[in-house]
């Protein structure tokens, strides 16, 4: 028998489903490794979201409320006693509660903030003094926590915050339509406070808001300008080259450095108020314009050159063929850059904390110098208090600061559709 | 163009602030606070308080530990440095020095109460007793051979029943705060050299070889026995009921606040409850503080009303409001002593 | 018409018997591949460009060599030669495009209507407003067909009103013949239409500037062969009014197109002359080896 040698067709033939094969191997790689970052991403959003979505809910007990003229000694509204304005009404609900111990632990039932929100209300409308009305008042954190269920029942009297006495009170409370879960709007409206059910976001929110218009503001236009030099005008020689090392080493910086930094420039040289949005913003846009300007001048670089060649041919001048083709057509990438710059700025506290935006902060900013703080700083103050209400509210606060980025990041992909040109 | 005009507008915007901030940086109608994380919980809590019930503005409060909150404090005197520091511990005579070279020169001294740190593990498990014997001999990098002779070897200890065989057989596994929190340093202190010291050679080597006294009663060991769990108690709290082997080092308010699903455990006999800590029977118990520079009363609105508020019974009393928070009220005499200082601004001196 | 005469007879001059149709001798005659002075028609009357000695250097590799050269008024120069002979780079000296390259220098003398343009006091804007020029790729930007056109005028303010505009914006589109094919879409994307159609829409935006002299580097390399026909019409068309230098690499469209021809090889301008005369009878043997196709 004489030997034939193979043809062509047939090794490739032999080979095949090999290659068949490798390239489902390859496949189904990916695909796994997909599959576990969005396990890992259902898991991450998943524990917050179970963790969090009760803080969107907030127990509120109805009062009916006499505001009793001789108990407001109405000469000083802001001094009065309020606390027993909501003791009357508490006692007329449970008449058969006596003793000082015994009503002190039913008056804590409700919040210590509730005295204060009846001053808010007879301060801005004094007409309320001598009506009774009712009134919906937040209820202590213990009570909430054990409408959610986050305090069990079984567990013993004595390990709880919250006694049998009082849990008995509150069925009563529930069972008379008194006292019931409703949307948390405190929550979106308050500054921090060490009473969980009086804590709320919007200081954060505002402080961060703040900040980060400092930063956009900032680091946006110096961002764009020092690309645009580098990419467009700069001659190439060994300070180009300098500077350009030294930009994408800054990216790499850890953000605390630029803290310190911001600590010792901003407030010890120039003597900026401390724990301010203003000081915040300028820190921060340290922080992002690295990361500007390296994504605006690899959008620079990605203009095709036949778009500038087009418009110095008609003679248009460098500065010109820039401002009016080759930004517009780079912008899209520019402000994609920026975006994750101010997202990567949003979730900062590092560099925060050396001047003094790590704090206790009541009051919601109302201004650039006023003392604020930020989403990620609650959220840090959050998880580290020991009251357990403040658990759901850091998962809840991360829910917010996500929902941020996820817009910011919507609003990257919806600039980018806006703004793209095909060529 | 829209977008050329949103940056104007912007860059606009922020010059008008830059403007303002010169004025208002001239200066500080709120009361500015710095200091330990301890104290925190506690200080915020009056602040608050002091916000809402008086016309001045609610104090800010940064938590940046006590020795950070010193350090700003004695930085100098002026708007931009704070009017009090919070600390776990009391001034240093270093910190104090240095206070007095940046014209810092009176400085009054407030107890607030005492913290008491607990060791304690998931309700699921069994209740220890411990000493402060064991906690060293658990903990340190070195201990005493356990063969006898006055010499240290590195800590052989694996379960809670080498060291003492009146504990579980159960793997040695404590998480704690790393080595720049203010609880640690009590706990190493306090619960650790006190055990330390139960050891005569190591007693004696105080006197004549400190730093070696201190090597051997301050380090806690590194083969994993001790695991670093990060600042945050809450984390500490619900990795015990997790894991009902392990114990947890952390502040008082957090036992108080999670008592459904941890347990502390008795150290030297004690239980780590809320009398003992406040008779000072409970060894692991440190005094809280905080320091006001007088020099800033009447500058800074408030800080007069602040103290009056802070030091008043209804705020640190037997049935003050802080004891909500887990603070443990000093002895009235002491209460009174530092109320009055309070009152009379009296410096301290050292 | 007058000037393609006084072109011939320079030729005629030059060749002598080559119109007596005595072409084997002619071929003898070749001037040796080793030569690489410039043969033929170099220089003519009324230049509208005039080019002497020019250098070009990237870095320190010498891409243009001693190149010397007119060009006529109203006349189509078309530039061929084998890739990499440098026509390409001598075509943007001509209204300095090399100027953006930063390691590119150029030497010598360019006169534009008896200006060095390369003079420390010319400045690119006003030049390039008068040297237009048309790529290989169509590039039209990415805006309306009508701010395509009208972005050159606007820039350099040669317009006053709106009007105006218009009206140059339609009669740079007639010239560029696209007119009747856009004029109900203006404000529709210029990336929008066909290939062709691009690039003459690039052509009717160089149009626009009003220009003396139009520079096309390979217009047609990137269309297909009905509109490549379509482009060559217009620039027949074209050359009534402005002067037009083409870089090529078809030899067909330079004969179909250009009433001279210059043959680069490797940096050399080697050959200049009337373009039948050039693809009829070539002075110089690596002309001749170029047009019969034994390289390029």
């Amino acid at each position: 028998m004489e030997k034939q040698t193979p043809s062509t067709m047939d090794i490739v033939n032999r080979g095949l489903a090999r290659r068949y094969r490798k390239e489902k191997q390859f496949k189904l790689l990916g695909l796994s490794a997909i599959i576990a970052s969005l396990m890992f991403l259902v898991f991450l959003f998943g524990s917050i979201v179970a963790n969090g979505w009760t803080a969107f809910r907030q127990g509120a007990i109805y009062l009916d409320i006499t505001f009793d003229e001789q108990a407001l000694q109405v000469e000083n509204l802001r001094n009065a006693n309020y606390g027993k304005l909501i003791k009357t009404s508490m006692a007329e609900l449970f008449p058969d509660v006596s003793g000082r111990s015994q009503t002190r632990r039913l008056n804590k039932l409700v919040s210590s903030g509730a005295a204060f929100e009846l001053q808010d209300m007879v301060l801005s409308d004094p007409g309320l003094i001598g009506t009774t009305k009712l009134v919906r008042l937040p209820v202590d954190d213990e009570v909430d926590m054990l409408l959610k269920g986050h305090i069990s029942r079984d567990v013993p009297e004595s390990e709880r915050r919250i006694s049998d006495e009082q849990i008995a009170w509150v069925d009563q409370l529930v069972e008379a339509g008194r006292l019931q879960l409703e949307f948390n709007t405190t929550f979106f409206t308050a500054g921090d406070s060490r009473e969980p059910e009086l804590s709320g976001i919007k200081g954060a929110i505002m402080g961060s808001m703040f900040t980060l218009l400092v930063t956009l503001a900032l680091s946006f236009p110096i961002g764009v300008a020092a690309a645009v030099y580098l990419e467009e005008f700069a001659p190439s020689n060994k300070w180009t080259d300098f500077i350009e090392v030294n930009i994408n080493n800054l990216a790499a910086v850890p953000s605390i450095v630029f803290g310190l930094l911001g600590l010792a420039v901003f407030l010890n040289f120039f003597g900026l108020p401390r724990s301010a949005p203003l000081v915040g913003g300028l820190v921060l846009t340290l922080m992002t314009l690295p990361t500007i300007i390296i994504a605006s001048r690899a959008s620079l670089k990605s203009v095709p050159p036949s778009i500038r060649e087009a418009a110095l041919g008609v003679g248009a001048s460098k500065m010109q063929a820039i401002t009016h083709h080759v930004l517009p057509l780079a912008m899209p990438g520019m402000m994609t850059g920026t975006i994750i710059g101010m997202a990567q700025a949003l979730g900062e506290t590092a560099p925060l904390l050396m001047i003094g935006m790590v704090a206790f902060i009541v009051d919601v900013p109302g201004s650039f110098t006023d003392p604020s703080t930020v989403l990620p700083v609650q959220i840090y103050l959050w998880a580290d208090s020991p009251e357990r209400a403040f658990v759901e509210r850091t998962s809840a606060a991360i829910m917010v600061l996500l929902t941020f980025l996820i817009c910011m990041n919507g609003v990257a992909v919806f600039l980018r559709k806006k703004f793209e040109r095909r060529w | 163009m829209l977008k050329k005009g949103l940056i104007f507008g912007a860059v606009s915007l922020l010059a008008v602030s830059a403007v303002n901030t010169s004025s208002a940086a001239g200066g500080r109608d709120y009361i500015s606070i710095v200091g330990s994380s301890t104290v925190y919980p506690f200080a915020t809590t009056v602040a608050e308080q002091f916000g809402k019930t008086t016309k001045f503005k609610t104090p800010k409060i940064e938590s940046t530990g006590s020795g950070g909150g010193m350090k700003l404090f004695c930085a100098g005197v002026g708007v931009e440095s704070p009017d009090i520091t919070n600390a776990s511990r009391r001034i240093k005579s270093s910190e104090f020095k240095k206070c007095q070279d940046n014209g810092v020169k009176d400085i009054v001294e407030i107890k607030i109460g005492y913290d008491g740190i607990v060791v304690a593990n998931s309700k699921k498990a069994e209740q220890l007793k411990l000493s402060r014997k064991d906690l060293f001999l658990a903990l340190a990098k070195d201990v005493p051979d356990p063969k006898g002779g006055e010499k240290v070897v590195p800590n052989p200890y694996k379960t809670w029943k080498d060291v003492n065989p009146e504990l579980p057989a159960t793997a040695i596994e404590v998480l704690g705060p790393p080595p720049t929190s203010g609880t640690r340093d009590a706990f190493v202190e306090l619960a650790m050299e006190g055990g330390c010291k139960k050891f005569d050679f190591i007693k004696a080597m105080k006197k004549s070889d400190k730093n070696a006294y201190k090597g051997i009663c301050h380090t806690v060991r590194e083969d994993g026995a001790y695991i670093e769990a990060g600042e945050n108690d809450n984390l500490i709290v619900q990795k015990l009921d997790a894991n009902p082997q392990s114990l947890g080092i952390f502040g008082f308010s957090f036992l108080d606040q999670n008592g459904d699903k941890i347990q502390g455990s008795f150290v030297d006999g004690q239980a780590p409850t809320f009398e003992n800590i406040a008779d000072g029977k409970y060894p692991v118990s440190r005094p809280l503080y905080f320091y006001v520079k007088k020099a800033h009363v009447g500058v800074i609105p408030g800080i007069a009303e602040f103290l009056a508020e802070f030091s008043s019974d209804r705020t640190w009393g037997e049935d003050g409001y802080l004891t909500e928070k887990g603070l443990i009220p000093a002895p009235a005499e002491e209460r009174a002593k530092f109320a009055a200082d309070a009152k009379g601004l009296t410096p301290l001196s050292m | 018409m007058g000037m393609d005469t006084v072109l011939d007879m320079g030729d005629t001059f030059l060749t002598g018997k080559n119109t007596l149709g005595a072409i084997d001798s002619v071929v003898e005659e070749k001037v040796d591949r080793e030569d690489r002075t410039t043969v033929g028609t170099q220089f003519v009357d009324d230049a509208r460009m005039t080019c002497r000695d020019v250098n070009v250097f990237y870095g320190d590799k010498q891409a243009i060599r001693s190149v010397s050269i007119d060009v006529a008024n109203n006349e189509v120069l078309a530039m061929i030669g084998p890739s990499g002979c440098g026509k390409s780079t001598f075509l943007r000296c001509l209204n300095r495009m090399n100027d953006t390259v930063d390691i590119c220098r150029v030497k010598g003398e360019i006169l534009l209507d008896g200006h060095d343009i390369y003079d420390k006091s010319v400045d690119v804007v006003p030049l390039r407003a008068q040297v237009g020029m048309v790529f290989q790729k169509p590039n039209p930007f990415p805006k309306s067909i009508y701010d395509n056109v009208a972005y050159g005028p606007k820039i350099h303010g040669i317009v006053n009103s709106k009007t105006e505009l218009d009206g140059i914006v339609e009669d740079s589109l007639k010239k560029a013949g696209l007119w009747n094919e856009v004029s109900d879409r203006l404000d529709e994307p210029g990336t929008g239409l066909s290939g062709g159609q691009q690039q003459r829409l690039c052509i009717a935006r160089a149009v626009a500037v009003r220009p003396e002299v139009i520079l096309m580097d390979e217009p047609c390399s990137a269309l297909d062969p009905i509109a490549t026909a379509t482009v060559e019409d217009l620039i027949t068309e074209l050359k009534e009014q402005y002067t037009i230098v083409i870089v090529t690499h078809n030899m067909q469209q330079a004969a179909r197109i250009s009433q001279r021809t210059a043959y680069f090889h490797l940096g050399d301008l080697v050959e200049v002359g009337a373009t039948d005369r050039i693809f009829t009878n070539p002075l110089h043997q690596l002309t001749e080896d170029y047009i019969t196709g034994r390289f390029g």
